[in-house]
């Protein structure tokens, strides 16, 4: 009974602080999404998948999307400014390659220390409107925020772009360049049959990530 | 039913004196094998594939009869078991306490259950082995998957169409990771021969043939006449699918799986030649499977004699494909077209003819020896490569199904169902297994071929008996 007392009173909390904010909250939709890691080696590009990515993105109230507009209501300045999770679980991220896949699987999970950060974050605090933007085309943004991988947090800026899907359904596009040694993260170098294979430090991740309004904020 | 099952035959009398290798080689065979890099002096010490490094996931095995038991015997052999990196049996079920107790020194800390809805019950039990006779399986598959197990399906699925597709339906819509018992298709050798049959490597193909022959009664010694008939079943119609089902599904099933294609009728024919004991079930059985473009497959299973043990053949137009003990051999037709890999592969004499072995490294001195065709590069039984897929796919499913429950929760959980589907792909492309589908489609295939047999009659396969 205390128990469901506690809880009731958080679940009240978390209400309350959604509703202070003000803001519109999208929750991350399990269909859809793709989160694809590429990279290049000494011996040929590779390539690794998943499909999950969590977490929520909130935006002011005033903020409408809708892209047969030239604009964004809310916007300041240019800008959106913005409270987001992004999640992606490291183990979720497979290799798609016809041999030896799960030997690439094991070598990305050890070089991002997934038994000790399961999980890469990213929370992106500002979106910086690109004009013009072409009537029926998703908007650009620059993206600007925190990207979390092994333990290491850096500051980040990439391109996304943010389409309406359908009613208060929105799909983020993006692409965000990484570099390895920068989150601490050293090159897997595995040593196939004759010869050593290197990766490249430099990643490129690209996602394509469905969020949709949350039941509470929609009635607003 | 376990292919493996051990029992005197002509097979073993021909392992004691000549090995079957060396008879396919006198008959020029070229050997056909994947893992060909070692040489015949240092014989292969196969690769272990190492469970991934995820959470450890508890098994029960249900059923604890003869099949039961050499499931438990392989998860507690296997090799990871010595790092204490293999999987964890923690749960035994059977309702005859007998057969529980037989196990209690082979599964010594697993928790012993006579109900199985007990066991289904225990939330740390994370997949199920159903290991019971095949008219059993289905209310304790769909109970399991309910439960939310991972479960492994002994095959065939069930002893009716009606049966498999309710099996097949719950699977299919399981969040959770479901495998069917053909262990054959987790075979490296099967595996390495797939694409080579069907890329046409041996011509078009024009016929099948397959056989298990076996000289034993199917008796088990039995207390009393109760027991008799639940110990029995084997024998009888209404609770077993015959020879077709119980055996020759594995056989059945590989040349369909080979070709690509389900058979579109099947003629059968049956009669108790030898095992006149009261069983109402035929000791010897022939069938023949029409495929589309008139190939046909001839198969036949017998109780009464042992001769020749179990092989398959493959005819194609440029060449025959012999698979039996697990290796695989191609015997090419004298106006066959080269294929590339034989200009690097080993080359043996063998009578009048050069055979051409897949063995790569190997010296002139190492061709002419025998070792390379007499031993496996496949050391375990195709039941233990069944069970590492079995035990490395739940894993990588379980990880699966609880990340996608923080990200998103569970409440909808045909969506969760729809989404495991990707990881599901991604885990029978690693590690090979029957699916649901291929599961249904082997037992439709070999219960209306014992349906054939019992009726000594043609049943023209229907499409809607292979969907769900």
């Amino acid at each position: 009974m205390k128990t469901r007392l506690i809880f009731t009173t958080l679940a009240l909390i978390s209400a309350l602080a959604v509703q202070a904010a003000d803001g519109i909250r999208y929750q991350a939709q399990p269909a859809g999404n793709k989160v694809r890691i590429e990279g290049t080696s000494t011996a040929h590009d590779w390539e690794m998948e998943g499909t999950l990515i969590g977490g929520f993105v909130e935006f002011e109230s005033a903020v409408q999307f809708d892209t047969a507009q030239a604009t964004i209501p809310g916007l300041k300045d240019k800008k959106l400014a913005i409270k987001s999770l992004v999640i992606v679980p490291v183990r979720s991220v497979k290799s798609d390659a016809k041999a030896m896949a799960q030997v690439m699987d094991g070598l990305m999970q050890d070089a991002l220390k997934e038994a000790d950060f399961k999980k890469i974050e990213c929370r992106i605090s500002e979106l910086t409107f690109k004009e013009p933007h072409a009537a029926g085309k998703p908007f650009e943004f620059d993206a600007a925020g925190e990207l979390a991988i092994a333990g290491v947090t850096n500051k980040v800026t990439f391109p996304v772009t943010i389409d309406v899907v359908e009613k208060d359904k929105l799909k983020i596009t993006g692409s965000a360049p990484v570099k390895m040694t920068a989150y601490g993260v050293k090159p897997p170098a595995p040593s196939f049959g004759l010869g050593l294979m290197k990766c490249g430090d430099d990643v490129k991740v690209i996602f394509d990530w469905n969020i949709a309004k949350t039941a509470t904020t929609a009635s607003k | 039913m376990n292919k493996n099952e051990s029992e005197l035959n002509r097979r073993d009398f021909l392992k004691k004196g000549t090995s079957v290798a060396t008879l396919m080689a006198l008959m020029g065979g070229v050997e056909l094998r994947a893992d060909d890099a070692k040489p015949a002096a240092a014989p292969a010490e196969p690769e272990l594939t190492k469970i991934p490094d995820l959470p450890r996931l508890n098994f029960g095995i249900i059923g604890m009869g003869v099949q039961g038991r050499a499931i438990l015997d392989t998860l507690q052999h296997f090799p990871q078991q010595k790092e204490e990196n293999g999987p964890h049996v923690i749960a035994i079920c059977d309702n005859y306490k007998r057969a529980l107790t037989r196990n209690s020194e082979a599964a010594p800390k697993a928790q012993q259950y006579e109900d199985y809805n007990e066991l289904l019950a225990n939330k740390d039990i994370h997949a199920v082995i159903v290991a019971t006779p095949t008219y059993l399986h289905k209310d304790i598959a769909i109970a399991a998957m309910k439960a939310g197990k991972h479960v492994y399906c002994e095959a065939p699925l069930a002893h009716t169409v009606e049966d498999a597709k309710a099996i097949a339906r719950a699977a299919r819509d399981s969040v959770r990771y479901f495998q069917s018992g053909l262990q054959e298709r987790s075979h490296p050798q099967r595996q390495y021969l797939l694409p080579f049959v069907r890329s046409g490597a041996a011509g078009k193909q024009v016929m099948a043939r397959a056989q298990w022959h076996n000289k034993q009664s199917w008796q088990r010694p039995s207390s009393n006449p109760d027991r008799d008939k639940i110990v029995n079943w084997r024998l009888h119609s209404e609770t077993s699918a015959g020879l077709a089902g119980e055996i020759g599904i594995h056989q059945l099933d590989a040349v369909s799986w080979f070709w690509k294609a389900r058979p579109t009728a099947v003629n059968g024919f049956g009669s108790i030649l030898l095992w006149n004991d009261g069983r109402d079930l035929p000791d010897t059985m022939q069938a023949i499977l029409e495929y589309p473009e008139g190939a046909r497959f001839m198969y036949d299973a017998t109780l009464a004699s042992g001769f020749d043990a179990d092989y398959e053949l493959y005819h194609g137009v440029d060449a025959t494909i012999m698979l039996r003990d697990n290796k695989a051999w191609m015997f090419k037709e004298v106006d066959a077209p080269l294929l590339g890999w034989e200009v690097y592969a080993r080359k043996d004499q063998f009578y009048k003819e050069t055979g051409v072995a897949l063995v790569a490294n190997a010296t002139k001195q190492t061709a002419l020896g025998t070792k390379a065709t007499e031993d496996s590069a496949y050391p375990y039984t195709a039941l233990h490569y069944c069970l590492e897929n079995f035990v490395i796919n739940a894993v990588a499913i379980n990880a699966a199904v609880d990340d996608y429950i923080q990200l998103y929760g569970d409440s909808d959980q045909k969506t969760m169902a729809q989404q495991m589907q990707t990881a599901k792909q991604i885990a029978f492309k690693h590690h090979p297994a029957a699916t649901w589908q291929d599961g249904l489609d082997a037992t439709v295939i070999a219960l209306k071929t014992h349906e054939a047999v019992m009726k000594n009659t043609r049943i023209k396969f229907e499409n809607e008996w292979f969907e769900v």
